[in-house]
């Protein structure tokens, strides 16, 4: 329902029951072909109540031959009979019903109060509603994907649970100017959701609100206030690709592409990696991959099959200041590293391409090492990737040599080549 | 071919160009719709009950079966009628059933907005009330039958005042106008159930 608009219930409530011409006869209470019976009128219909009210009702019988009486008639709700003691006959053609203490309604649609004849034919029936006003929303969040549009989510204030049909409605206006607007797809992203899909201002804050309304009452949350800047997620990275790198059995290099709709804007996108051996649960996050697309796992496990997955926060777009919204993950993309006779170490953090810094201590050192060398020892072709085939070359030799002493079975010997200069 | 009562002897056909063939595959193709729409009417009662709560869905409940404006349940010599006048009545009925099950959904929109697929249910049956009915037509119109239905004019003017009465029903209170959601729905499956009884009396193979 929308907010301030009354329900069915509290409609008839308000208009007199109309004047039925002979065609409508769809209406309890009419004759049943052939029966010379009766009909009856409940009185409240369809009232509203809070639980743990009263509820004091007659059903009152007309009918042929005059006279009806109310002797035998009595009460069902949602189906089950209800206790003679709750009655009483008013007088010759009404009983009256005392109920206390009700509990929430069984269904939206309302509980069922039905007054029977003695056979137990239907002769009149009223709805109840009792439930409990809407508390206060509360706990907005908004996000913005790639700055086209807004989606928002609350949390319904006691949980939601009020047992009658509560409307939320999300509202928002620009901050200065601009009237009030409300928001008109709701579930998008659960069910107390709603998406707003166009035509949303930039460098201008919003504010944001959330309306409930039922039978009982209406209630509204906290306004939220906010620059749609400043609530920016994106899409994850496409092209995630996870290669190993050269011979090396504890490393995979990562690489992705930064989020397509915001290429133009990412100066300062940071990304995030996780990654997790293929039988596992426990996912490692790298975090602090600033500003590139890509990144190099080290300390893995040899001849283990990995899945890594990438994701995107926008932070800084348009020079804002605020964290941004971290996209979703990247699909999981799989790739194993080289097997080794030896056990490798069991895992690390993502290191660094060659050239850029270290975030392991020993690379470190090693990177301010090769500086040094650089500039006083003169030896301009030092670099990590240097290292690296360093490395790859070591673990060759290393194998040839077991194999050499019978360590190893034999197998195809390589010709043994130092590091390429 | 006996001449059996429904059956589809044409003695005007040209025996070289024969109109068989597609008047039985037109009649095929809409008794297999009456029967798959009979099931979705069936299910639509299921869930129509559900939403409304206790006594609505228990066994023996059984609110006085008032007729609808405009629509009553298949009379009891209905089955006793030539096939063209019981098809003429079954795709009268449907078109009736049309405007009725969307005051129903409407109404169910206000009573139960969080029950999306009761709501949809509603929205197919009118939906497919209509195609029946229109495909029950041209069934007739195969036949040579005229469909003698009213004409244009009176018969909107029917379905307005019976969506009329239907909608000063639901004002009359929430359990009145849940009482009639559940007669339009049972109405809907019992034509829906005789037109599929009707359509197989005339396919080629059917019951007599």
């Amino acid at each position: 329902m929308p907010a301030g608009r009354p329900g069915p219930a509290a409609q008839s409530a308000r208009r007199p029951p109309p004047l039925l011409p002979l065609l409508l006869l769809c209406v309890l209470g009419a004759p049943r072909a052939g029966s010379g019976a009766h009909t009856a009128v409940i009185s409240p219909q369809d009232p509203t109540l809070l639980i743990g009210s009263s509820l004091q009702a007659t059903c009152s019988v007309h009918g042929d031959p005059p006279g009806a009486t109310a002797e035998g008639l009595y009460w069902t709700l949602n189906g089950r009979r209800l206790a003679p003691e709750l009655s009483r006959v008013l007088n010759a053609s009404t009983l009256a019903l005392a109920l206390a203490n009700l509990n929430g309604s069984r269904q939206q649609s309302g509980d069922n109060l039905v007054c029977h004849a003695r056979d137990g034919s239907i002769l009149a029936g009223s709805c109840l509603y009792v439930g409990l006003p809407p508390e206060k929303p509360f706990n907005i969040s908004c996000w913005s994907k790639n700055m086209k549009d807004l989606t928002c989510r609350w949390t319904p204030g006691a949980h939601g649970e009020t047992f009658l049909h509560t409307n939320y409605s999300l509202k928002y206006k620009l901050r200065w100017y601009g009237q009030d607007n409300t928001c008109e797809e709701y579930h998008t992203v659960g069910p107390h959701s709603c998406h707003i899909p166009k035509d949303l201002a930039l460098f201008t804050p919003y504010e944001i609100w959330v309306e409930a309304t039922n039978r009982l009452g209406s209630a509204r949350s906290d306004v939220l206030t906010l620059d749609i800047l400043d609530v920016v997620t994106t899409d994850p990275p496409p092209d995630v690709h996870v290669s190993r790198v050269g011979g090396l059995e504890d490393q995979l290099s990562v690489r992705w592409v930064s989020p397509p709709a915001l290429k133009d804007f990412l100066f300062q996108a940071k990304y995030q990696i996780r990654y997790r051996v293929e039988d596992s649960v426990d996912w490692k996050v790298v975090d602090d991959v600033s500003n590139q697309t890509s990144c190099r796992l080290a300390g893995l496990k040899p001849g283990t099959v990995y899945f890594v997955q990438v994701r995107c926060n926008p932070f800084g777009i348009y020079g804002s200041k605020k964290a941004g919204i971290w996209s979703e993950w990247s699909h999981p993309t799989a790739a194993s590293t080289p097997r080794s006779e030896r056990p490798g170490p069991g895992g690390g953090a993502c290191e660094p391409r060659g050239g850029e810094p270290s975030s392991g201590p020993v690379r470190r050192e090693l990177k301010q090492f090769l500086g040094w060398l650089k500039k006083h020892a003169y030896c301009s072709n030092l670099s990590f990737r240097l290292y690296d085939q360093w490395r790859a070359w070591m673990q060759k030799t290393h194998k040839t040599r077991n194999q050499d002493e019978g360590i190893l079975p034999s197998g195809r010997r390589g010709t043994t080549r130092g590091p390429a200069r | 071919m006996s001449r059996r009562e429904g059956s589809l002897e044409d003695p005007q056909a040209d025996s070289s160009i024969s109109p068989l063939p597609h008047l039985e595959a037109k009649i095929r193709q809409t008794h297999s719709l009456a029967r798959l729409l009979t099931k979705y009417a069936e299910q639509l009662l299921q869930e129509y009950v559900q939403h409304q709560g206790d006594p609505f869905g228990l066994p023996g409940f059984s609110p006085p079966r008032l007729p609808v404006a405009g629509l009553s349940a298949p009379a009891p010599g209905h089955a006793g009628l030539p096939a063209p006048e019981r098809l003429r009545l079954d795709a009268a009925a449907l078109s009736a059933l049309q405007p009725l099950l969307d005051v129903v959904r409407r109404h169910q929109a206000e009573l139960n907005p969080r029950a999306p697929r009761l709501l949809r249910r509603l929205e197919d049956a009118a939906r497919q009330a209509r195609a029946l009915g229109a495909a029950v037509e041209a069934v007739l119109a195969a036949l040579g039958a005229e469909t003698r239905g009213p004409p244009a004019e009176p018969a909107a003017a029917a379905a307005a005042a019976a969506v009329a009465a239907a909608t000063a029903a639901t004002d009359a209170g929430v359990f009145p106008a849940k009482v009639l959601g559940l007669r339009v729905c049972g109405l809907y499956r019992e034509w829906v159930s005789r037109t599929e009884g009707d359509l197989g009396q005339l396919v080629p193979g059917g019951p007599a």
